[in-house]
């Protein structure tokens, strides 16, 4: 049930990170496409081009480029950004050089096409729509200046030319602030989910604690009450009489030892798991802090700690290992348990000011001593963590369990 | 204010029994006696002005004035009042609110009443009952939004060490030794924890007045 409920709250949240990066991956093989799309361009009409060599050249660099891009993902960030819109300004401008004197406003396709396209489309996917818009306006001014560069004066532009012009620019524009526009609606809503997910999960804790809590009140109504009512009953009945008879008197103290009893046991019980599988560590530790005999033991956390069931059980278990032998060696009246979360490792240290002792585990192995520590340190390294003992005769002993916490 | 003469005690708790309890430890114990009783926070205001207590045993849970209130109020009163708290488990929350208001420290209701009695002596002399349960609670107050306000009082490195050691169960004299600085440092340690916590609720407090606008003055 509660796996089902967990496999549900989390699958929309991948589709939306997960729709956010074939975004990204998208604009790469557009990239690739273009890129080969270019160079088919280039190939087919190499002997009408004023400068062929520098056409060959740019496209070595792009194609250089875009592998880089491909196989360094991971290293992208604001100078690569500006790089990849240095060299689609290249580009673009490029062409310019490439071609005739003149022939950038014919109306076949030339030299750069769609590959200086592809930043707007990746920097838009990856920041948004305000990078992307600024990357597409870069593009479709570079865009406008390949007419003078190319020998043509912008003011001896025909109409139809100034519309083919202006087009192009927008046309980068709209598909730079679309695809940003996709990305942060993505991610504002993987944002939202993550939210409602979070708020779901406190919710949930709460109303186990209020359950537990009724559930407290029930077991203190049901049978407390009761006795009480039953002893005050009896024990005033019998106040009124002159003579008494001692079983009278001990089957009232029974009601009321038998009901200490019940009392305890439905205090003193163990937490119990909340729905999403974690148990308060500070929870556990006061628990079996209570029910040590021979040795006070008190609890201090820093927070409550919520941690998965198991961790928390067998540290639970360990610490209560390394307070019984506390109680059994130490001579010392009471033990600290401290509990805390220091940069993700949890963190139990159990504390005596007791009798202490030299330790030295080759010599406790040696002498076959090594049954507790043996156990404790099993079951923190099960868990992926370690056992520390300080200790010397006349400083007490200090055991410290350490694990880590991968994110779960 | 003579050493053995007894340390003058309030005992603020709206259960008769409980305080009869009280009463009876500390008498028998011949370090303490209880100068007057109260069963609520508004009460034990009142008492305190009268009676003149130099330790106030001050329960949380209390029908109409809390203990947090209580407290707040009989140490802005009379700062030579020491207020000690006796909790029951589970109020972690109230009882930092209580040491926040200007309490010396707190005790579980489960303690001992050797316990107590050490308590109030130390609370008497000016020393605050710092319990390594109350460390922890400190330390989390501290780091709970550590770092995200610049202006708010933080722990130093050295602080930070000493409030650790304290909660896990270690003596002033203790890590004293550990840290090598004197017992004495440790306790003025102790002491600008303390202070800072207060500092920190006043600035709290402060903060939010200016969050909702209540600092600007009325047109």
């Amino acid at each position: 049930m509660s796996d089902h409920a967990r496999s549900g709250r989390l699958k929309p949240l991948e589709t939306l990170r997960g729709g956010s990066r074939s975004l990204v991956t998208g604009a790469l093989v557009f990239r690739w496409v273009w890129l080969l799309w270019m160079t088919g361009l280039a190939a087919i009409g190499q002997d009408e081009m004023a400068r062929a060599w520098l056409a060959w050249l740019s496209i070595g660099a792009a194609a250089s480029w875009t592998l880089w891009l491909t196989l360094a993902r991971s290293s992208w960030n604001t100078t690569v950004m500006l790089f990849d819109v240095a060299l689609a300004v290249w580009m673009v401008g490029a062409s310019s050089f490439v071609v005739q004197e003149g022939e950038v406003i014919l109306g076949r396709p030339f030299f750069a096409t769609g590959y200086p396209l592809s930043a707007p489309l990746l920097w838009g996917a990856l920041r948004g729509p305000v990078v992307g818009a600024i990357t597409a306006g870069i593009l479709g001014v570079a865009h406008l200046l390949t007419r003078p560069l190319n020998g043509i004066p912008l003011n001896e532009l025909s109409p139809e030319q100034v519309q083919n012009v202006t087009g192009a620019m927008l046309n980068y524009i709209v598909a730079g602030i679309a695809v940003g526009l996709v990305t942060r609606l993505l991610q504002r809503s993987a944002q939202a989910l993550e939210a409602a997910n979070e708020e779901a999960l406190q919710q949930r804790e709460l109303s186990a604690r209020l359950a537990e809590r009724e559930s407290l009140a029930r077991a203190i109504h049901d049978s407390v009450l009761q006795s009480l009512a039953l002893i005050h009953k009896r024990g005033s009945a019998l106040a009124t009489r002159s003579t008494v008879e001692p079983h009278e008197v001990s089957e009232i103290a029974e009601i009321a030892r038998r009901q200490q009893e019940e009392l305890r046991s439905v205090i003193l019980r163990e937490p119990e798991p909340s729905p999403t599988g974690r148990l308060s560590l500070r929870d556990a530790l006061e628990a079996s802090a209570r029910d040590v005999d021979g040795i006070k033991v008190n609890v201090s956390a820093v927070g409550p700690l919520w941690l998965p069931t198991h961790v928390s059980n067998e540290l639970q278990a360990a610490v209560r290992q390394a307070v019984e032998n506390a109680a059994r060696h130490s001579g010392a009246p009471a033990a600290t348990v401290f509990a805390e979360d220091d940069g993700g490792d949890v963190v139990v240290t159990v504390r005596d000011d007791g009798a202490g002792f030299t330790y030295d585990e080759a010599r406790l192995n040696a002498e076959g001593k090594v049954g507790i520590s043996k156990s404790m340190k099993g079951r923190v390294e099960d868990l992926g963590g370690t056992m520390h003992i300080t200790s010397a005769p006349g400083k007490g002993t200090e055991v410290e369990f350490r694990v880590p916490l991968s994110d779960g | 204010m003579a050493e053995n003469e007894p340390i003058r005690v309030l005992v603020v708790d709206d259960h008769p029994v409980w305080r009869s309890g009280v009463r009876n430890d500390l008498e028998t114990s011949g370090v303490a006696e209880v100068v007057g009783e109260a069963e609520d926070g508004g009460e034990a205001i009142e008492m305190a002005r009268e009676v003149m207590p130099e330790v106030v045993l001050m329960d949380l849970q209390l029908p109409q004035v809390s203990g947090v209130d209580a407290t707040r109020q009989i140490t802005a009163d009379s700062p030579h009042v020491k207020v000690l708290v006796l909790s029951a488990s589970g109020e972690e929350t109230d009882v930092l609110e209580a040491v926040k208001a200007g309490a010396s420290g707190y005790l579980l209701k489960s303690a001992a009443s050797d316990e107590l009695v050490a308590a109030i002596t130390r609370v008497r002399a000016g020393e605050p009952v710092f319990t390594p349960s109350l460390a922890g609670l400190v330390l989390s107050e501290f780091r709970r939004i550590a770092g995200t306000d610049p202006a708010e009082p933080e722990l130093t490195a050295r602080e930070n060490e000493v409030l650790k050691l304290v909660a896990k169960g270690y003596t002033y004299r203790e890590i004293g030794e550990k840290l090598f600085i004197s017992t004495k440092t440790v306790q003025n340690h102790v002491q600008n924890i303390l202070t800072k916590l207060q500092l920190k609720k006043r600035y709290e407090l402060m903060r939010y007045g200016i969050q909702k606008g209540l600092d600007r003055a009325p047109d």
